[in-house]
C-alpha cells in the first residue's frame, strides 16, 4: 500500500514537472539546443583535453571551429534554404484570393461625384479586380463615405502591381486620385501609407482616401488545391466503386487544408517564439559553453544534495544516463545528417524543386521510425507534382527513398542507434501525434528523440535500482 | 584583510586542513605517485561527505561504485556470517580506506560499512575515474597502475595463503587416509572375526 502511494505521488510529481516544462517551453528552447550542442561537442573537447590542452581553451577552440563551419554553411546555403522554406510553406498555406478595401470619405459641404474608377493596367492577366463598384458615376453626399473593395486573385505566385485611378469632382473641379496596389512582393504584406482621419486639422481636405496604397501580401495557387485538381483526374475511377457521392478532389482539399493548418500552423507559432533573432544566437553558445565547462561540477553539486542513503545510486545513475543520452543524441544527429545529405543529393539528381528543404525534412523526419520515411516521401512527391512534375517523378522519388532507406537500415541505424531505444510502433505513433498536436511539425520531430531520452533514462534508473535494496 | 586576525585565522585553518587532506591522500597507495598539480585535478572529482553515527556508508550486496577514504572519524566494517548474524571484521580510522575494488568492477559489495561516530569521508568513484582516463589518460593511468599493483600484491598474498591452505588440506587428507586405512584394517579384522 505504502509502495503504491509512493508510486502515485511520484507519477503526479512527474506530470507536474512535465506540465511546467510545457508551459515554459519557449524559454527552454535555447537551453535544450545548447544541451544538444554540448553533447555533440563534448567528445571533441574531452579528446583535446586528453591531449593536454586546458579545458577552457579546448572548448574555445572547438567552438571557434564549429561556429566557423556553421557560419560558412549558413553563409553558403542558409539564405537559399530559408528562402525556399518560406516559399514552400507559403505554397501550402497561401490563400488563392485576398480581398481588401479602402474608403472614400466626403468631408466637404457639397456632394462628391465619383466619375470613374479604373485600372491603369487593363491587360487580361492582371490579377486585381473591383468587387462592389458596378454603377459609375455615383455620388457621395456631404459627410458620407463609400467603401471600395478590391480582390487580388493571381493565377500564379508572381509579383504584381497596378494602379487604380479614381476620377472625382466636387465644386465643378475634377481631380484624379491614384491608388497603388501590389501583391506577392517580398516582405510587404501590410497596408502602406495609411492616411488616417486627421484631415480636420490638416487644412481640412474636403475628400479623404483612407489609403494611398494597398499591399495584398502573398496569394496565388495553393499546393493543396493543385493536388486536389490533380486528384480530380482519378475521380471517375473511384466513382465506379464508391458511387457518385464520393468526391475525391473535395476530400483531398478539405483534409489537405486541415492537415496543413495543423502541421504548419503550430510550427510557425513555435518558430516565432524560438527564433527571437540575436538573443538566440548569443544564448545558445553561451549556455553550451557553460554546460561543457561546468557540467561536471554541476553534476557533483547535484549529487551533493542527495542524502547519504541514496547517494551512490544517484551518482552511478547520473553518469550512466549522461553517457546514454550523449550516445543517443550524437547517434541521432549523425543519422539525420547522413540521411539529409543523401536525400538532398538524390532529389537534386532527379531534379525535384526545393530539394534542399525537402531533403532536410526527410532527414529530420527519419528520426521517427516507420512514419518518418513516409513523411519525407509524401512531402517530396506532393511538392514535385504541385511544381509541375508529371506522375513519373513519383516513381523516381520512390526509388530515391528506397535506396536511402536501404542505406539507412543496413549501414547507419545498426552502427548509430542503440538497441535499448527501440520503441513499440504504437508508442511512436502516440508520441508523434501528441507532438504534432502540441507543436506542429517541430513537435512531431522532437517527440521521438525526447521519448528516446526519457526511455533511456528510465531504463537506466530501473536497472540501476534493481540491484539495490531500497527501503 | 590578512592583518585581520579573524579572517586570517579562518583562512589559515582552511589551508591547514587542505594540506592535511593532501598529506593524507598522498598516503593512500593509489594516489602515491601524484604531484601537487595532479592532486589538484583529482581533487575536483572527489566527493566530500559527512556521515552521522551509525549511518550506513555501504551495504553488503549493493553494486559497488567506488572507494572511500576516511578523513576523520571511525568506521566499522561488518559482514553477515553464515549464521545470518552481523560480524564485525575491522575498525577503520582517519587515513584508512575501503571499497577500492569497486573502482575496477561493479560486483556486489562483500561487506557493509557503518560510521561509529560523525565521520568526514572522501569518496572516489568509478564513473569519475573512467572520465579521468578519457580526459587525462596519463593521470588516469598512474592511478589505475597503482590500483592494479595494490590488487596484485593482495592477489599474491592470497595465492600464498591458498597454497598454504592447499598443502594443509593435502596434509590433513593424507593423515586422515592413513588413519582411515588403519581403521579399515582393524574393521576388517573385526568383520572377519564375526564371520568366522
Amino acid at each position: 500500500m505504502n509502495q503504491q502511494i509512493k508510486i502515485i505521488i511520484g507519477l503526479l510529481v512527474a506530470v507536474g514537472i512535465l506540465w511546467v516544462i510545457y508551459q515554459i517551453r519557449g524559454v527552454l528552447a535555447p537551453f535544450g539546443l545548447a544541451f544538444v550542442l554540448a553533447y555533440v561537442l563534448a567528445p571533441v573537447v574531452d579528446r583535446m583535453e586528453g591531449r593536454g590542452l586546458e579545458r577552457t581553451w579546448s572548448i574555445l577552440l572547438v567552438f571557434v571551429m564549429a561556429f566557423t563551419g556553421l557560419g560558412f554553411a549558413a553563409f553558403k546555403v542558409g539564405g537559399k534554404l530559408t528562402g525556399e522554406m518560406v516559399e514552400l510553406s507559403d505554397g501550402f498555406m497561401r490563400r488563392e484570393k485576398i480581398d481588401k478595401s479602402f474608403v472614400i470619405k466626403n468631408n466637404g459641404e457639397s456632394p462628391l461625384v465619383v466619375e470613374n474608377i479604373a485600372w491603369e493596367d487593363v491587360s487580361k492577366t492582371q490579377p486585381f479586380a473591383l468587387l462592389n463598384i458596378k454603377d459609375l458615376p455615383f455620388e457621395i453626399e456631404s459627410g458620407g463615405q463609400t467603401e471600395v473593395q478590391i480582390r487580388f486573385a493571381p493565377q500564379s505566385h508572381q509579383a504584381s502591381e497596378n494602379v487604380l485611378s479614381v476620377v472625382y469632382g466636387q465644386n465643378e473641379s475634377a481631380h484624379i486620385y491614384r491608388l497603388k496596389v501590389y501583391g506577392n512582393r517580398r516582405n510587404d504584406a501590410i497596408d502602406v501609407g495609411h492616411r488616417g482621419e486627421s484631415t480636420g486639422e490638416m487644412g481640412a481636405l474636403p475628400v479623404v482616401f483612407s489609403h494611398s496604397g494597398i499591399g495584398f501580401g502573398s496569394a496565388g495557387s495553393n499546393i493543396v488545391t493543385k493536388v486536389s485538381t490533380k486528384a480530380s483526374e482519378f475521380q471517375p475511377l473511384f466513382q465506379d466503386f464508391l458511387g457518385s457521392d464520393f468526391n475525391l478532389p473535395a476530400l483531398v482539399k478539405e483534409h489537405g487544408e486541415r492537415l496543413t493548418e495543423t502541421m504548419l500552423g503550430g510550427t510557425t507559432v513555435f518558430l516565432g517564439g524560438l527564433v527571437s533573432g540575436l538573443t538566440f544566437v548569443v544564448i545558445v553558445p553561451f549556455v553550451a559553453f557553460f554546460y561543457l565547462k561546468e557540467g561536471r561540477r554541476l553534476i557533483r553539486t547535484l549529487i551533493e544534495l542527495v542524502p547519504n542513503a541514496h547517494f551512490e545510486l544517484c551518482l552511478n545513475l547520473l553518469h550512466q544516463i549522461n553517457g546514454q543520452i550523449g550516445g543517443y543524441i550524437r547517434g541521432q544527429i549523425l543519422a539525420t545528417s547522413v540521411v539529409s545529405i543523401l536525400a538532398i543529393g538524390g532529389l537534386t539528381l532527379i531534379e525535384v524543386e526545393h530539394a534542399l528543404p525537402l531533403g532536410l525534412l526527410a532527414g529530420l523526419a527519419n528520426m521517427i521510425p516507420f512514419l518518418g520515411p513516409l513523411i519525407g516521401f509524401f512531402a517530396a512527391s506532393i511538392t514535385a507534382l504541385a511544381t509541375g512534375g508529371e506522375f513519373g517523378v513519383v516513381g523516381e522519388i520512390v526509388v530515391v527513398f528506397l535506396i536511402i532507406q536501404m542505406i539507412d537500415n543496413v549501414v547507419i541505424q545498426p552502427t548509430v542507434v542503440a538497441k535499448s531505444v527501440e520503441m513499440h510502433p504504437l508508442v511512436i505513433l502516440f508520441v508523434v501525434m501528441v507532438g504534432s498536436q502540441l507543436m506542429g511539425i517541430v513537435g512531431m520531430l522532437i517527440a521521438v528523440p525526447l521519448t528516446g531520452i526519457l526511455k533511456v533514462s528510465s531504463q537506466t534508473v530501473y536497472e540501476g535500482v534493481r540491484g539495490y535494496r531500497l527501503e | 584583510m590578512p592583518s585581520d586576525p579573524f579572517w586570517s585565522n579562518i583562512f589559515r585553518r582552511r589551508d591547514k586542513e587542505e594540506a592535511d587532506i593532501f598529506d593524507m591522500l598522498k598516503k593512500v597507495p593509489i594516489f602515491q605517485d601524484l604531484g601537487r598539480r595532479e592532486f589538484n585535478k583529482i581533487e575536483s572529482i572527489l566527493h566530500r561527505r559527512n556521515w552521522n553515527a551509525d549511518e550506513g556508508i555501504i551495504n553488503e550486496g549493493d553494486p559497488g561504485v567506488g572507494m572511500y577514504i576516511i578523513v576523520a572519524g571511525e568506521v566499522r566494517i561488518t559482514q553477515v556470517g553464515e549464521d545470518g548474524v552481523q560480524q564485525q571484521l575491522a575498525t577503520l580510522t582517519g587515513g584508512d580506506f575501503f571499497g577500492e575494488q569497486a573502482l575496477l568492477d561493479e560486483s556486489p559489495r562483500t561487506a557493509s560499512a557503518y560510521a561509529n561516530e560523525t565521520c568526514r569521508i572522501i569518496g572516489f568513484f568509478r564513473p569519475d575515474l573512467l572520465e579521468l582516463i578519457e580526459s587525462n589518460p596519463r593521470l588516469g593511468l598512474k592511478i589505475v597502475m597503482r590500483l592494479s599493483q595494490m590488487i596484485s600484491v593482495r592477489l599474491r598474498h592470497t595465492n600464498r595463503l591458498l597454497k598454504e591452505a592447499r598443502m594443509r588440506v593435502k596434509q590433513v587428507g593424507e593423515e586422515n587416509k592413513r588413519a582411515g586405512l588403519g581403521r579399515r584394517e582393524t574393521e576388517g579384522e573385526e568383520a572377519g572375526a564375526i564371520s568366522s
